[in-house]
């Protein structure tokens, strides 16, 4: 390995064909002195060139697994690199840098593994009703069935002390991979802790959101794997 | 006597089936198990099916059978869809070594690895 990473703080970006907005998310996060590590999912436009060029490491999967793969995968390399903290974050620009601070902190006052954001305990800019709605319903399931006190389930800024993330083991390649990671905080007995986070919606980040029709597929996801080893 | 020879043979296959399956997906194997060996005492004893049948309101046994077998062929389809899966798990698992060992560095010296 020709050096060593910067910094002990990974961030991870999973991202598939978001050329318009990952060169500006990169360039707002290189400046803080992260470690930055986009995963580039099977992109058909030039994520993968536009990251790398805004600064960050780019882990390119040949073809597009998903969200969830992506993120496991970037968690993966960050931990053979060596990384202390890792943070995840959306690739749509929907998130604020700032926030990141506020989550690492979080890690050490609490002595917890996991910080996870929270839009509903921060904000939520211009977010539409039948979000609002739908992540409430994703909320009240998630609770039911991982019986974790969070209030926010599909909130992609995270942060993970090295311990926490070991424990994380990803087998939801698409969106359900957000409750699975819940799933296995639980089953892991670690602490965590949720930090107020806010969340801008955009025309960019909306059209790129989920629908009904994914809430249901996660379902399903959901219920398959228990279902096989 | 055929049919029921012929049937018995293509119930094994699937109690045959179930088993392996057992170790991979436990819940579809039990229930398909459960669900041929069910078939296969009534495929002997027609009267329980049509006795059963009258219970649960199906009307003639060899009706039942076929509910029946409409049930394994959908589990069959599931077990199917469990498979397709785990495959899916192995192709992540292959791709992710594979971006792994092929990493881009950061453009910047700050990021360089």
């Amino acid at each position: 390995m020709p050096g060593q990473p910067s910094t002990s703080i990974w961030l991870i970006i999973p991202a598939c064909n978001e050329a318009a907005v990952i060169g500006r998310v990169v360039d707002d996060l290189a400046w803080r002195g992260f470690t930055i590590v986009v995963v580039d999912d099977g992109s058909t436009d030039e994520t993968g060139v536009k990251a790398g060029a805004a600064g960050a490491i780019v882990v390119t999967h040949p073809i597009n697994l998903g969200q969830g793969a992506a993120l496991q995968t970037g968690i993966q390399f960050a931990l053979r690199q060596g990384a202390d903290t890792i943070v995840t974050f959306d690739a749509d620009g929907q998130h604020r840098a700032a926030d990141i601070d506020g989550l690492i902190d979080a890690l050490a006052t609490y002595k917890a593994d996991f910080a996870l954001g929270s839009r509903f305990r921060g904000g939520a800019v211009a977010m539409p009703m039948s979000r609002r709605l739908l992540l409430m319903a994703a909320t009240w399931f998630t609770r039911l069935t991982t019986g974790l006190k969070v209030s926010d389930t599909h909130n992609g800024l995270r942060a993970m002390t090295r311990r926490g993330a070991g424990r994380i083991k990803l087998r939801q390649n698409r969106m359900a991979h957000a409750s699975e990671l819940l799933d296995e905080i639980a089953r892991s007995g670690l602490g965590y802790v949720e930090v107020p986070v806010t969340i801008e919606y955009n025309r960019y980040s909306l059209a790129k959101g989920q629908r009904l029709a994914d809430s249901l597929r996660i379902l399903v996801d959901l219920s398959a794997q228990r279902l096989h080893r | 006597m055929i049919a029921q020879i012929g049937l018995s043979i293509l119930l094994s296959g699937v109690m045959i089936y179930a088993w392996t399956e057992y170790s991979r997906a436990p819940a579809i194997g039990v229930v398909s198990m459960v669900i041929a060996a069910a078939g296969l005492y009534f495929v002997w004893l027609p009267s329980h099916a049509t006795r059963l049948a009258g219970l649960v309101g199906i009307g003639r046994g060899v009706e039942l059978f076929l509910y029946v077998w409409v049930i394994i062929s959908l589990m069959v389809m599931l077990n199917l869809h469990l498979k397709l899966r785990s495959q899916m798990e192995l192709i992540t698992a292959l791709t992710r070594e594979i971006a792994i060992a092929n990493v881009r560095p950061a453009a910047s010296a700050a990021t360089t690895i």
